[in-house]
């Protein structure tokens, strides 16, 4: 048998302090669907920036059908024949499909004349091998999701593409869709082509894909053949051992009810009947895949996205939340997952990075009161062990984990009744990581309510008192703290398991 | 207390490294506004047949520098707040052509008194601004493109309101006062320049709404997370535009003494260019009071030392000189505020390409 079409041994990747992956192995072979799965952040998205070149490996081996390839970039991955279909389609809305597909395929000098009879052959001759009706001078904008994806894909056949990797393809498809898009997978195939598919949905790899490989961690747990090992088999790959890190326990019970959601939804954000209270002293932990609708609800809870239907109860008052000064007049905090973009402001100095949600209570003149602005950051500077220069460096001098802890910092200042703490230890290195969490936790105790909202499956299973999985955009269950992570991935992923 | 023992050493350090970074351009501008003006006095002043000292080297000249920057001055301090949000405002130009007219139609045609007239176009002037507010704030249209057509919209509305003809003339003396005369030694508008400097500086430097201000032009998605009242700080800084430019309108008539429907034509530009030399980025989140008149004082002095210079006046060329200078001391100011950082961004990148360079590759 002829060596396979894509072999990497023994990646290693690291982020900074971070090991993204760390000695992964993985075979391709051609005329093959090889599913990719794992939880969030097992490095899934790791593996597939090395394969196209977008990001360099710190370690190991990549060869192409037998050829060890060194420093792939994105344009010799390209060359070489590797696409990659994303979730969200790259191409550009106000050209037409011809267009955008000459624009991928051809490598003319800025002089040639364009060839726009060619152009539209070629479109048609593509669109139609992979059985998609779409006119070659139809735009981009004017296209749904899933027809955008097919033009990604003619683009991938028309390149010459003997490895096509899907990132998550389906996600935003109909199931009409999904089934057209099964069977240009299986033609991909019978023409011998690899795919790489990457995929939440278990059912659907079960069905389409040849062999299934799971990440964890950052490490290969298992390739298999699909015929070979059930759902319940998956996900116990997936969640792995018991939860290994040893989270700081609630000392005692909660206490009344502090947020109560009945039925809440909003049509913009895709969230609808959520239905859960959370009560003082507790921390409810929020679980789910990347797109259940988490931060989208957070974003209800503090006014961004404001709900359209059910009823927010806070403190036995039956709150509307227009905008993020409603929440913050009730009480409601919220520490977005977007930390450098939404948490933090870079470029000022620590203090006003803290003081910012209490310019009201801090500053009841409007007049600046700067001693007592520093005494202020200096409290939470020492009361979370924030490392920095001081009060007056920029907050973007800081590291993660410490920019984490100053936008907490700006919140807990506003003694906030409820905190929505959105992916509080994304991208923060491991020793940060076991601070912020007995931060929250102390907090709890404290008698604050808590929502926290994580991907990292062993954080919500390890911090929450109880569980809430999303999936879909609604609320599917709440499981007790410390549940087996099967269950509560079986929960999230929409299977029973 | 127990607060510097907790301290590391550096905390302090640190504060004064940041100050020095803020001040650095103020700074830089400063020396310049001095060789600017010593050179004009040694290469602009001259004695005439009569013995006597005449050009830029005389108090008179000093004071009517003042005089005539008072309005582009304020423009400057209504634009300083505007463009720290990352907004601009191109109409406040028009606004104060608009605002000249209204008064004067509001004294001679209404026959109103000149204190009720003043104060129903300062009104205007806030009313002018929160269309401008309305429009940026609860449509979210960009502020280039809106003040573009309230630009053209105010001066249209000027010249349909004069029909391009009418000037308002034969104003009081007592209120001529306000343009034309000297109080407490200063040309008298000056004092309402520098009452409104000061007010803005507070405002910007001292309370939670300037504080709101900068943080908007850094990150108006990072204010709105931080519970901000990010619509109603951006329509007050329009609104304040509005007003400062109505008191540009009053002082500018009573300089003059007559309103016309193309007062300020242009000003709003030459104010942009005072608010950007001054340090304030036009990418929003940094610049200062101090910056914007150090900024305003450097043109106002190039301008009219230019036209001190015996060339200038041989070839009779004043505008076009001052129009030339004033570029290339923007462009100059800008080009220094970035050179630091060009030159440090070029030594890492340097060194980060040399490393990515694998060793080997058949």
């Amino acid at each position: 048998m002829s060596s396979p079409l894509l072999a990497l041994r023994q990646i290693v990747k690291n982020y900074g302090g971070v090991r993204a992956l760390r000695g992964v192995d993985f075979d391709l072979r051609a005329g093959e669907v090889h599913a990719l799965l794992g939880e969030n952040g097992a490095g899934k998205s790791t593996l597939i920036k090395i394969v196209t070149g977008a990001h360099a490996p710190d370690g190991g081996t990549i060869s192409l059908a037998g050829q060890p390839v060194a420093d792939l970039t994105p344009a010799s991955a390209r060359a070489l024949g590797i696409a990659c279909i994303y979730q969200q389609p790259a191409l550009f809305p106000d050209l037409t499909v011809a267009e955008n597909l000459a624009l991928r395929l051809d490598a003319t000098s800025a002089h040639a004349r364009v060839d726009w009879t060619a152009r539209r052959a070629r479109a048609t001759a593509l669109l139609d091998r992979i059985g998609a009706a779409i006119a070659p001078d139809t735009e981009v904008c004017t296209l749904s999701m899933p027809e955008q994806q097919l033009v990604e894909i003619a683009c991938a056949l028309g390149s010459g593409a003997r490895i096509v990797i899907m990132d998550e393809p389906t996600a935003s498809l109909t199931q009409k869709e999904q089934h057209l898009l099964y069977a240009v997978v299986r033609d991909l195939r019978k023409n011998g082509v690899g795919v790489i598919y990457i995929s939440h949905r278990l059912e659907e790899i079960s069905a389409l894909a040849d062999r299934v490989t799971v990440l964890r961690d950052g490490q290969s747990v298992g390739t298999h053949a699909v015929g070979d090992i059930n759902e319940a088999g998956l996900i116990r790959l997936m969640v792995g051992r018991e939860v290994a890190q040893i989270y700081p326990a609630a000392e005692s019970a909660p206490g009344a009810p502090v947020l109560s959601l009945r039925g809440v939804g909003c049509t913009a954000s895709g969230v609808h009947d959520v239905s859960f209270d959370v009560r003082a002293g507790e921390i409810f932990g929020l679980g789910g895949l990347v797109g259940a609708g988490r931060t989208e609800l957070a974003r209800i809870l503090f006014g961004l996205t404001p709900a359209d239907s059910g009823q927010i109860t806070l403190a036995g008052e039956t709150l509307l939340l227009r905008s993020p000064q409603d929440a913050v007049a009730h009480g409601i905090a919220y520490v977005p997952e977007d930390r450098r973009r939404h948490g933090v402001v870079l470029e000022l100095p620590i203090a006003q990075n803290i003081t910012m949600a209490v310019h009201r209570r801090l500053f009841p003149t409007t007049w600046l009161r700067f001693g007592a602005e520093r005494a202020l950051a200096l409290d939470y500077i020492r009361d979370l062990a924030v490392k920095c220069a001081g009060p007056d460096a920029p907050g973007g001098s800081l590291s993660g984990g410490n920019q984490q802890k100053i936008a907490l910092a700006r919140w807990l200042a506003t003694r906030p009744k409820l905190l929505i703490l959105d992916e509080p230890t994304q991208g923060v290195d491991i020793g940060a990581k076991s601070e912020i969490h007995k931060i929250i936790r102390r907090l709890a105790q404290e008698g604050l309510a808590v929502i926290l909202i994580s991907s990292d499956l062993p954080e919500v299973i390890g911090m929450g008192d109880r569980i809430g999985v999303m999936a879909h955009g609604t609320l599917r269950t709440i499981l007790p703290g410390g549940s087996d992570p099967h269950t509560v991935m079986a929960a999230a992923l929409g299977t029973a398991a | 207390m127990s607060t510097a023992a907790h301290a590391p050493a550096s905390f302090n350090r640190y504060r004064r490294d940041w100050r020095a970074l803020l001040t650095r351009h103020e700074m830089l501008l400063l020396y310049v506004l001095i060789a600017e003006w010593l050179f004009f006095y040694f290469a602009g002043t001259s004695t005439n047949r009569r013995g006597v000292i005449v050009g830029f080297g005389t108090w008179d000249r000093q004071f009517d520098i003042l005089r005539h920057s008072c309005e582009i001055g304020l423009l400057a301090l209504a634009l300083t707040p505007v463009i720290i949000t990352a907004g601009i405002d191109l109409s406040v130009g028009s606004l104060l052509g608009l605002c000249a007219i209204l008064f004067g139609k509001l004294w001679h045609d209404a026959g109103l008194s000149i204190p009720v007239a003043i104060g129903l176009t300062l009104g205007i002037g806030a009313l002018a601004g929160a269309l401008n507010a309305v429009l940026i704030t609860a449509l979210r249209l960009p502020p280039l493109i809106v003040t573009l057509g309230t630009y053209s919209l105010f001066r249209g509305l000027a010249e349909a309101i004069t029909r391009g003809s009418i000037t308002y003339t034969d104003f009081p003396e007592t209120f001529l006062f306000i343009g034309q005369e000297r109080w407490l030694g200063l040309p008298t508008q000056a004092w309402i320049f520098l009452l409104v400097a000061l007010a803005m500086g507070l405002l910007l430097h001292r309370t939670t709404y300037g504080r709101a201000f900068r943080t908007i032009g850094l990150a108006p998605e990072g204010a709105r997370y931080a519970g901000l009242p990010v619509e109603r700080r951006l329509a007050l800084v329009y609104v304040l535009a509005g007003l400062i430019a109505a008191i540009a309108a009053i002082i500018y008539t009573a300089r003059l003494g007559q309103a016309k429907a193309d007062a300020g034509t242009g000003y709003e530009l030459f104010a942009i260019t005072a608010v950007v030399l001054g340090g304030t980025s036009i990418f929003g989140g940094t610049g200062t009071i101090v910056g914007t008149l150090l900024g305003v004082a450097a043109i106002a002095v190039l301008k009219n030392g230019l036209a001190c210079l015996p060339v200038v006046m041989r070839l009779n060329a004043a505008e076009e000189m001052s129009g030339l200078f004033t570029g290339a001391l923007l462009l100059a100011a800008l080009t220094a505020s970035v050179l630091p950082k060009i030159l440090s961004n070029l030594r890492p990148r340097r060194h980060s390409s040399t490393q990515s360079i694998p060793p080997l590759s058949p």
